[in-house]
Parts: structure tokens; C-alpha cells; sequence
């Protein structure tokens, strides 16, 4: 700031009649292409009060930050209060328009991070009033360490969040801080008016007119209304009860009401003192929790006068009318109002219209109601701030995924992780994992380490298979089941020779299942070891009819039999080999220590180059699965797939004890079967995925995976198949192909090739 | 650029709370107790599951590569943290703590001049890049 103070000339297009201006420098910023100047410690709105601007055309101006009345658009961010905005050099300050939003902001894709900071302390006080202050010195005194939130020290309380947490906004970023105790300092928002004319330009609240004139502005003709503290200045005092404002665009008269007849007093400004509206709104917030609430925010607030016309919620331009409205088709509680009118869910969170909602309702036999929830955010927050300290969901990588990018894969995200959707050239890794041999990524399989004296018996109870007869060396497919019966996850069950057992799940899946054996273990009482390993093995899938071949070459040891499954050493690396196949062919997959997956993959694409190794990638992986009928939990179930639905009904055994999902399966097996999983076939091309199932023109069911099968030289999908009036339909179309309905195992349906 | 997060050479062990109380492990190794029964044993070398003795016939001590770690100084440890983690950390030094630090399951052992950052090696990638975003060299 520099220069000698000087008096500016009154802008003749004035909207706020003011007579002295007070001293301003030289220094300038932008409103709406005009250069404005201003005193050092002015805000932007008391810099545009100096020129007689009202940045928003009308309406009372508060200058404490509770009203949307000064609403301007500041350096590109709408919705920003010019009472709240420092007036500085430079700054560009846009009025939002008269009618309608402002213009969203440009994409900015250089825009600064916003830093999130955390803090703890002991207690934290918000607002640094006089009670803010006396609360800081308090808790300080007691030695604890204290936190002050001041809107005019630049830190701003927005949100109070379970913990508690109160976040402030702060010139150095988001400041989450970690508390004990809260005490809520906040002071009072004075009540607006609301009634005709109360948009126009001239009105003020007490304290905002004290604000302006201390900052030597005259503003002229002043009438007060009301009860109007000695500290704002009127010329006049209009008696009796405020009726209306009258003027065009700006204030002219006061209209009052004296002994049943109105009174006109004629104005260049109103000071309109009301009473006040504590600053709970933080309160209300963590209103579950130990808040101390002091000084004037914890007064009670005045209930004006009920509004008889005008707009009642400046936000939302909610009329009193609109009040009436809804209020006579039921809306009787405060939070009902909100609801039907979106009053008080604006800019300024109901410090305008929360007093007058309460009295609106009182007026008409309502008991006299508090506030409504208050929820975050306080203030509006620009999607910087809001995502401060925000980081993308994190996916997983497995240990092959810098092979995979080498390899020029398209890289996809599922299940939580990073996974190789195609290496460019899908129908060469489809063939080859039929004709020859291919290598499958499977690291992201659930993993899974059980054991203790009562394994076995946790098993049973949670699987629907006999786990009692598993053999040691042995695994078998199994479905995990809910208590309603509908299959949450599948995978394999290993039993190891000394007695413990290797579990595996979908990719994605170990984590909930995990803790579904932990919580069921632990609420039967059962001593078990869980151990997940799906982070710390890898697991490479050999599959096709050359798998074997491939092998042989990589061990001495022998490999196991069909849903056997062994530890072995394979190129040098310790592996755990379950023969399992989901692609349909001879298949073992290689769970190995996630630190020797590149060395193994590596020596077996080695070993394999003379036998057409290539790897197969997810789509490809799908395709293969798909002609085999074989389900993916997420993709082919829905949250309502028991076995039978799915026809997987041989996975379930009846006749082993009690087990998870047993008695819902025992009632809805004697339900009507109502829909299930079966293939379509079509012929020329596949439906597209998520296609609906049609009966004619009943709907009966929608595709779950679909593909074009070069083997089967057709589409192949498996679907759902929904009974129409009792009956399942015998013939369909989908996606305008007639579909036949065909069992889900299109390929090799005796399940000869795994077996090879 | 020197990689932040190296594989840790880790058993983990999985056993009931009382033999993990009276477990024996190497004098030279860092023990991170994740769990009352459950605990990663970074070795000053390679992992060792045979050094490890527990009274637990059922124990689950397996030499386990699937952590990555990287010790960072304090005072950028800090730094780092202040932003990343929205939880109070101990005062106390030296002390464990694990949750989510930049949205990332980690643990963390400080130490007066230093604070290891432990993760799963699936997320390795992911907090390296997090942390040089955060200022970490």
C-alpha cells in the first residue's frame, strides 16, 4: 500500500447513497473492470461500500460473513464473500449475475494442490471473540494445548467431524486437527429483515452499519429500525414495527406500523437491528458430541416477527408463499421445510432464514422448533480445498506388473488391482493357451494360510463341501456361502499333508473373506492360525495342452495329479502347484514367493519358446472361461445367487452337518425356482454384455459375460433366465439375435482336457 | 534416482498372543507386533524362520518377501506425515504404529532420527510415488 490518502468522488451509477467515502490510497484491485480503491485493512466489500457499490445489486449487508449478500466471484472462485475477501492489490472481483448462477470455473488443470495438514491438540476453540479467548486462556491455564480457529486470523472452522475433528481453512491449506474437546466460540449472526423490499440496496444490519461508519463512511440519511446498538449512528429512529422497504433498486422510505396505521420515513440507508441468531451451526454439527458452547452463540436466539410476504431464504429464493405452500401439504417440521422449499440448504446454511422458519412455524401452532441439522460444510469450499490431501484409491500391483508394461499390455484396473486386460493381440493368446501353452498372471487370487487344532472344523462350518473329505494332497472347488445362502465368494480348499490348509478366493475377495473366518472362527469359539498371503505370494497359471511339457522341463519333481497339489521347485523357485484349471485346459497354477515371480515367468517363457509359449492377458482369460461355463462371484452372481440358481448345487452337500447358508438353502429349495444361470448361444455374433433377455416381449432375464467363441464358432454367454408366469422360456431373443438356451459349459463339457 | 522402498528381508509370524508374548526372536531383528497374534520380524539380513522359536505347535512362522520398506529421517518423515496421515501418531520414541497414510495401509517404526515406512510390496509403487509427491527425495 502507498500513497497519501485522498477522497474519491461518489460513482454517479452509486447504489449506496453515501456522502463521505473516508480516506483510501492509491492502491487498487477489480470489480467488474472498474478500478477500486481502498484503505489499508479494508475488505473488498468495504472498499466497494467506500464507491457505493453493492457488489450483489441488494439486500442487507451483514459484513460478518453469515449473509449471501455480498457473494462476488474473486480470482475465479464464485460464491466467494467480498465481507470475508481482503481488498488487495490485483485481485479480480466479478458480481455473480443478477439472474442466474455464476459460470463455472475454467478447467484448470495447473491449479495448486491445496496441502492437507494434520494437527492434534487438546482443545480446540473456535471463534476468538472475547469467550474464544477467555476458553483459549482457560484450557491454556490448565495446561493443555489449545488450538484458536479465527476467521480473522485467517483460519477458518468449517467442519467438525467424529474424532472429533474439527478442519479450518487456512492460507497454508486444509488444517485437520485431532481433539478432545471442543469449545465453540462463534458468537451471534444478526437477524435480516424479511419483508417487501427487503432486497433492496441500503439496508444494514447494526454492526455492519457501526463497521462502515467507523471506517468514516457517511451514509447519509440513516433511519433506524428496530433495536439499534449506539454504536451504528441514525439520523432518525422510524417507530413502531417494521411493514416494508420502499425504493427502486435502492431504499427511498421505511415503511412502519404505529397504532394500526403505517408511518413513512423517508431514507438513504436503514439500520435494521432485529435481534440475533446464535452461531451454532458448528454446534449442531458435532451434535453427538461433547461440544462447549460459549459466549453469544450460546444465548438464546430472538424469534422475530413471522414473515408475512417476501423472500424468506435469500439463498434459495424461497418465498414466504413457498413456505405456505408446502407447510399446507404437510411439511410441519423444520426440517421438513428444508426439505420441501431447500431453504437454509444455500450459501449461507440457514443464518438467514433459520430464525424466521422457527417463527413461521410458531405462528402457525407449531411448537417453537430449534434448528436443523447442520451438516458439513459450513462454507463453500472450491473442489481444491475440498479434495485436499485426496490421493486416487490405490491399486495394487503384483510383482509382475513391470512385465507386463514391457510386454506392451493394455494395462485395466479390477479387483483392486492393476491387471494386463490384453498384450494387443487377443485371438493369439486365446489360441494359445488352447492349442499350446500360456502363462496367466494370477497373483491377485486371495491367499490364504489356515491351521490350528480346530481348522477342519471352522471349515466345515463354513463352507458348504465336506472338507472332512479332502484328502492331504488334495483341494477341491468350493462356494462360500452367506447366512441367506447366496454365494459371496468361491475358490479352492488345499489340505497339506501336515494338516493345515491353503485356501484361495476371487482377486479381490481375501480381504472380506479373510475376515468372514476370522469372525465366524471367532464367535464359534474355534483356535485357528490365519495367515493371508495374498500380498506376499505370486501366482503364475501354466495352462494349455503343452502345460505339462513346459513343466517337466522346469522340475525334476513330479507334478501333481488333477486337484492335486504339491510343493515343489520349479526354475530354481519354490512353488506351491495347485492343478486347477479355470481356462478349461490342463492347467497348474505356481504360487511362489512374490519376489521370484519375474525369475520364474522369466524361465519359463524361456523354457518354453520352442513350444509357441505366449501369455494370455484378462480378456483372453475371459473368452476362455466364458466356453468353459466357469462363474466369476461379481460378474455372473448377483447379490441373490444361491447354488441352485447358479446350478451349482453339486458344490453343496446336504448331507455333512451344519455349515453357513444351510438353512436358507433347506427353504428356498422347496420355493419355486424363479431364475438361473444358463448359456445362450447365438449364432453370427455375441450379445453384448448386460443385454436384457427377451420372451417375446416379456423380459426374462440379462446377459452376465459374453463373447464370440472361434472354438465353438458362435456367441456364447451365460445369462440369467427368469421364470415368466411360472414357466421358463424355451426360447429367447438378445440384442436381436434369437438365442438358444444351451448348458453353460460350451467347451469340452465332460471336462476331458484339465484331466489330460 | 536411489529407490525410496527396498523388499524386506521378513518372517511373519501368526500364533496365539500368549506364545507371541514369549516368542524368541534374533537380538539384531526389528519386531512389528500388527496384531496381538500376529507380528513381522524384519531381520537384520536375510529372513530367518528357523531363528524364531515359539511355544505354539501350530504357529504359522513363514519367511514372507511380500514387504516392502525404506527408512526416511525424521524431520521429512514428519513433514510427510503432517499431511498424509490423519491420525495421532506416538510421541514416544522408539514406537509402532500402523493405519492408513496417504491412503495407503502403512506401518511405521520411529525412531529418534528416523521412521521406517513399511508396506505391503503390492503397494510399494504407490507410496514411493506418493512419498517423492510429497517432497521425499
Amino acid at each position: 500500500m502507498g500513497g497519501g490518502a485522498r477522497k474519491v468522488a461518489p460513482d454517479p451509477t452509486s447504489t449506496n447513497r453515501c456522502r463521505t467515502l473516508g480516506a483510501v490510497s492509491d492502491d487498487t484491485f477489480d470489480f467488474a473492470g472498474r478500478d477500486i480503491t481502498f484503505a489499508p485493512g479494508d475488505s473488498a466489500l468495504l472498499a466497494l461500500t467506500r464507491h457505493g457499490i453493492h457488489p450483489a445489486g441488494g439486500g442487507p449487508l451483514c459484513f460478518a460473513g453469515d449473509c449471501p449478500n455480498c457473494l462476488c466471484t474473486v480470482d475465479g472462485i464464485s460464491y466467494v464473500r467480498a465481507c470475508q475477501t481482503p481488498a488487495e492489490v490485483g485481485v479480480r472481483i466479478e458480481p455473480h449475475p443478477t439472474n442466474g448462477e455464476p459460470p463455472l470455473p475454467a478447467w484448470d488443470t495447473e491449479a495448486k494442490t491445496v496441502a492437507a495438514i494434520h494437527r492434534r491438540a487438546d482443545v480446540v476453540v473456535i471463534g476468538g471473540g472475547e469467550s474464544g479467548q477467555a476458553a483459549r486462556q482457560q484450557a491454556a491455564d490448565a495446561g493443555r494445548i489449545v488450538e484458536l480457529l479465527d476467521t480473522n486470523d485467517g483460519a477458518e472452522a468449517i467442519a467438525v467431524y467424529p474424532g472429533p475433528i474439527v478442519v479450518a481453512r487456512t492460507a497454508d491449506g486444509m488444517v485437520n486437527i485431532e481433539c478432545d474437546d471442543i469449545v465453540v466460540a462463534t458468537g451471534a449472526a444478526e437477524i435480516q429483515p424479511i419483508v417487501p423490499g427487503s432486497r433492496l440496496a441500503g439496508l444494514w444490519t447494526p454492526r455492519a452499519a457501526a463497521h462502515v461508519q467507523a471506517a468514516g463512511i457517511d451514509l447519509g440519511l440513516t433511519v433506524a429500525v428496530g433495536d439499534v446498538s449506539d454504536d451504528a449512528a441514525a439520523t432518525v429512529v422510524a417507530p413502531g414495527e417494521l411493514v416494508r422497504f420502499e425504493g427502486e433498486e435502492r431504499l427511498a422510505a421505511v415503511i412502519t406500523m404505529v397504532d394500526g396505521a403505517e408511518v413513512r420515513t423517508e431514507a438513504d440507508n436503514a439500520i435494521v437491528g432485529l435481534g440475533i441468531h446464535p452461531r451454532t451451526g458448528l454446534a449442531r454439527m458435532a451434535n453427538f458430541m461433547d461440544v462447549e458452547v460459549v459466549g453469544d452463540a450460546a444465548l438464546e436466539p430472538t424469534v422475530p416477527t413471522c414473515p408475512s410476504s417476501g423472500i424468506a431464504c435469500p439463498c434459495s429464493n424461497v418465498t414466504v408463499e413457498q413456505l405456505d405452500d408446502i407447510y399446507e401439504r404437510g411439511f410441519t417440521h423444520m426440517e421438513l421445510l428444508k426439505r420441501g422449499t431447500l431453504a437454509g440448504t444455500g450459501t449461507c446454511q440457514g443464518s438467514v432464514c433459520t430464525p424466521y422458519l422457527r417463527s413461521f412455524l410458531q405462528d402457525r401452532g407449531q411448537e417453537l422448533q430449534p434448528a436443523f441439522t447442520f451438516r458439513p460444510m459450513a462454507k463453500q469450499l472450491t473442489m481444491n480445498e475440498i479434495a485436499a490431501g485426496s490421493h486416487l484409491p490405490a491399486l495394487a500391483r503384483t510383482s509382475l506388473d513391470s512385465v507386463h508394461r514391457d510386454l506392451g499390455a493394455q494395462m485395466d484396473r479390477m479387483g483392486g488391482w492393476w491387471r494386463p486386460w490384453t498384450y494387443g493381440d487377443t485371438d493369439a493368446e486365446y489360441a494359445a493357451v488352447r492349442e499350446r501353452v500360456s502363462l496367466g498372471d494370477v497373483s491377485t487370487l486371495g491367499k490364504m494360510i489356515l491351521t490350528g487344532p480346530d481348522a477342519e472344523a471352522s471349515l466345515q462350518r463354513l463352507f458348504p463341501t465336506d472338507v472332512s473329505t479332502i484328502k492331504p494332497g488334495r483341494s477341491r472347488y468350493v462356494l462360500m456361502l452367506n447366512e441367506r445362502g447366496y454365494v459371496m465368494d468361491d475358490g479352492m480348499i488345499a489340505r497339506e499333508h501336515d494338516g493345515t490348509f491353503f485356501l484361495t478366493f476371487t482377486s479381490g475377495g481375501a480381504s472380506m473373506a479373510e475376515m468372514w473366518i476370522r469372525d465366524w472362527s471367532a464367535s464359534w469359539g474355534h483356535d485357528i492360525r490365519i495367515l493371508n498371503q495374498t500380498m506376499s505370494l505370486g501366482a503364475i497359471n501354466v495352462t494349455g495342452p503343452l502345460a505339462k511339457e513346459l513343466l517337466e522341463r522346469a522340475t525334476d519333481d513330479d507334478l501333481p495329479p488333477f486337484l492335486g497339489h504339491c510343493n515343489i521347485t520349479v526354475a530354481g523357485v519354490p512353488c506351491k502347484v495347485l492343478r486347477v484349471s479355470f481356462t478349461g485346459e490342463l492347467s497348474f497354477e505356481l504360487h511362489h514367493p512374490v519376489d521370484r515371480s519375474v525369475e520364474l515367468w522369466t524361465a519359463l517363457m524361456d523354457l518354453g519358446a520352442d513350444l509357441g509359449i505366449q501369455p494370455h492377458a484378462i480378456e483372453a482369460l475371459f473368452r476362455l472361461r466364458l466356453e468353459k461355463g466357469h462363474i466369476i462371484v461379481g460378474i455372473d452372481t448377483d447379490y441373490d445367487s444361491t447354488p441352485r440358481r447358479l446350478q451349482h448345487e453339486w458344490a453343496v452337500n446336504m448331507k455333512k452337518g451344519d455349515f453357513i447358508g444351510r438353512t436358507a438353502i433347506e427353504r428356498t429349495n422347496r420355493l419355486a425356482l424363479d431364475k438361473r444361470l444358463v448359456g445362450f448361444r447365438t449364432e453370427g455374433r455375441a450379445p453384448f454384455e448386460g443385454a436384457v433377455v427377451w420372451s417375446g416381449s416379456d423380459y426374462a432375464g440379462w446377459v452376465t459375460s459374453a463373447a464370440f467363441s472361434p472354438t465353438i464358432g458362435a456367441g456364447v454367454a451365460l445369462g440369467w433366465l427368469e421364470a415368466v408366469d411360472g414357466e421358463f422360456p424355451a426360447s429367447v431373443t438378445i440384442d436381436g439375435l434369437d438365442a438358444e438356451i444351451v448348458s453353460p459349459h460350451f467347451y469340452d463339457p465332460e471336462g476331458a482336457r484339465p484331466r489330460a | 534416482m536411489p529407490e525410496l522402498l527396498h523388499t524386506l528381508p521378513v518372517t511373519r509370524i501368526v500364533t496365539t498372543a500368549a506364545a507371541l508374548d514369549g516368542a524368541s526372536v534374533p537380538e539384531d531383528a526389528l519386531v512389528l507386533r500388527t496384531a496381538p497374534d500376529e507380528a513381522l520380524v524384519i531381520h537384520a539380513e536375510a529372513a530367518d524362520p528357523d531363528a524364531i522359536t515359539i511355544d505354539d505347535a501350530h504357529a504359522i512362522v513363514v519367511a514372507d518377501a511380500g514387504w516392502s520398506g525404506g527408512w526416511i529421517p525424521t524431520a521429512a518423515a514428519d513433514t510427510f506425515l503432517d499431511g498424509n496421515c490423519s491420525w495421532a501418531r506416538p510421541i514416544d520414541r522408539p514406537a509402532f504404529a500402523q493405519g492408513m497414510v496417504a491412503h495407503l495401509p502403512v506401518k511405521l517404526w520411529f525412531e529418534a532420527e528416523r521412521t521406517l515406512f513399511v508396506v505391503p510390496h503390492v503397494s510399494a509403487h504407490e507410496l514411493t510415488h506418493r512419498l517423492r509427491e510429497g517432497g521425499i527425495a
